[in-house]
């Protein structure tokens, strides 16, 4: 299987590329395994509390697609910081095409 | 807590209420768990990390010293804090009367520390998922529906129903029953199984109950252990079979005690506060046209419907405050903590804190920031059935507005009975006066 490499930007500015990432975990886990900060994942990957909110690079926008209905309820609540490019992470499943993949990370609690 | 009745203040929000003097109330005091939010205002304003002596706890009332504690799960134990809680002041007869005539004394294993806490935790989250929440509000509705077919009938006899005994509790029990695959139930007892497992957070049983409850609680045990050794025997497709054979993510099985401890867990956890949450949802109607109106005006739009729901949990939170336990001298808020403080986060004080919040008793479904309230909690111990509360909050409100035109209390607002429990902010009893809506 391909090793694959994703980038979040902190909110802080700070970049943190994790590597050698196998496909099928979620943005989310690798976030939260790797420490990346405002990537919480509270509710454990349920969709359920949008502390895994991020903003995905313009460029990757149609690779990583839009978020479904109840993903879109989600978001809704964090209508202060939501934007056209939010998902909630833990909602994106890693996969080849996805690697190199960028996303800010959005204002957390 | 009407914004028809609140006074208002220099920023023209209505405030719960002026003249608490911290020195010399408690939050046990029956009439302040009844109506707080005058409280928590005083405490955010002159003492956030306020002691009040008669509990025994600090209590901390500030969104963002809220957020600290739970965001630090080492310094701040939930695991601690709830062992002082658990049964507080008579822990060892409790424990031995549940050793006796319960099956055992079960810890716990929601309320353990990280990193134990996580490995159980894993396994939970995928239980009620929003998205397989969603797969389930068809069944929800029909469920609902049928209690609100049958309040409305009585209703048209021109008979007082009670919106929490004959509504609020038996739906969430019967939804949550169905769940784990407890077919056959008896609502009353599972009410009363609920009743005695949350007074043990609640700090305000005396002896004579803790024995009553007690018992309550060695008869629900029972209960549990014999669906499980049946579960055991033969497993079936629901969640208690699924405890039952639960393999975690590090591949080991669960102990028998942590599987029991699960199972009731999520049996009183389950209807418990979802049940409060409604209770006040009818309350609010009741006393609220303003609000009543905004849930007709919203109700077949489901992005408003959840928003309604969420604004509703921010302002009238089931929760109202569980315990933790400083594992070390830390300061919070300005107030300097001994190791072992006994704390009381007090979620609903969060919920009101105008530094997060504006017009923090208005209900006011715009909000930009509605999902940062803290009522399922934050961190690692977030409620893990929020998404199933949310849908029977949510079907519970649309279904009640599109059957029942007028809503109101048919009591004194004065004379409802509040739980005594520093834990949740639960109506008791609710009659109303409904009528079918033409």
């Amino acid at each position: 299987m391909a090793a694959l490499k994703v980038t979040f930007v902190q909110q802080d500015g700070v970049e943190k590329t994790i590597e050698g990432l196998e496909p099928g975990q979620s943005l989310m886990e690798v976030g939260r395994n790797n420490g990346v900060d405002g990537i919480l994942g509270d509710c454990g990957g349920s969709c359920a509390c949008a502390t895994c909110h991020v903003y995905i690079e313009p460029e990757w926008q149609a690779a990583v697609g839009a978020p479904d209905e109840v993903e879109t309820a989600t978001l809704d609540m964090a209508g202060d910081v939501l934007k056209p490019n939010s998902r909630l992470c833990c909602q994106i499943a890693l996969r080849p095409e996805l690697d190199g993949l960028r996303m800010r990370v959005a204002p957390g609690m | 807590m009407g914004s028809s009745d609140a006074e208002k203040q220099a920023s023209g929000c209505p405030v719960a209420g002026h003249g608490i003097s911290l020195d010399t109330v408690s939050l046990a005091d029956p009439k302040i768990l009844a109506r707080p939010n005058a409280f928590y205002q005083a405490m955010r304003s002159q003492d956030p990390v306020h002691y009040d002596p008669q509990l025994k706890m600090y209590l901390v009332s500030r969104y963002d010293d809220i957020v600290t504690v739970l965001r630090d799960p080492l310094t701040y134990s939930d695991k601690h804090g709830y062992a002082a809680q658990y049964a507080s002041g008579y822990f060892e007869e409790f424990k031995q009367i549940l050793e006796r005539d319960g099956g055992g004394f079960f810890t716990d294993a929601i309320k353990d520390d990280p990193p134990a806490h996580t490995r159980v935790r894993r396994l939970l989250d995928k239980a009620f998922t929003a998205h397989r929440v969603a797969t389930l509000e068809p069944a929800i509705t029909r469920v609902i529906v049928g209690f609100i077919e049958k309040l409305a009938d009585k209703a048209a006899k021109g008979e007082v129903v009670d919106g929490v005994k004959e509504f609020a509790i038996p739906l969430t029990i019967s939804i949550i029953c169905e769940q784990m695959g407890i077919g056959q139930f008896n609502a009353d007892k599972i009410q009363r199984w609920s009743g005695a497992v949350t007074a043990q957070i609640g700090r305000m049983q005396n002896r004579e109950q803790m024995l009553e409850n007690a018992a309550q609680i060695c008869e629900l045990q029972n209960f549990i252990i014999a669906k499980m050794k049946e579960r055991e025997a033969q497993p079936s497709e629901d969640m208690l079979s699924d405890l039952v054979h639960a393999t975690l993510e590090d591949g080991s099985k669960l102990s028998f005690a942590e599987a029991v401890s699960l199972v009731r867990a999520m049996i009183i956890a389950g209807n418990d506060t979802t049940a409060t949450a409604i209770g006040n949802l009818l309350y609010t109607l009741a006393t609220q046209p303003e609000v009543a109106q905004t849930l007709r005006d919203s109700v077949d739009d489901d992005r408003l419907l959840n928003r309604f729901v969420e604004e509703l949990l921010r302002i009238a939170p089931p929760v109202r405050g569980l315990a933790k336990m400083t594992t070390r001298e830390v300061e919070l808020g300005g107030q300097k903590l001994p190791k072992d403080a006994h704390l009381l986060v007090l979620y609903a004080s969060g919920n009101d804190d105008e530094q997060h919040f504006e017009c923090p008793r208005n209900f006011d479904l715009n909000r930009g920031n509605l999902g940062r309230h803290v009522a399922f909690g934050v961190g690692v111990h977030r409620c893990v059935g929020a998404s199933l509360a949310r849908m029977e909050i949510k079907v519970a409100a649309r279904e009640f507005v599109r059957r029942i035109g007028e809503i109101k209390l048919a009591i004194p607002v004065e004379e409802l009975p509040y739980l005594q429990s520093v834990a949740t902010h639960t109506i008791e009893r609710l009659p109303l006066i409904l009528s079918r809506r033409a």
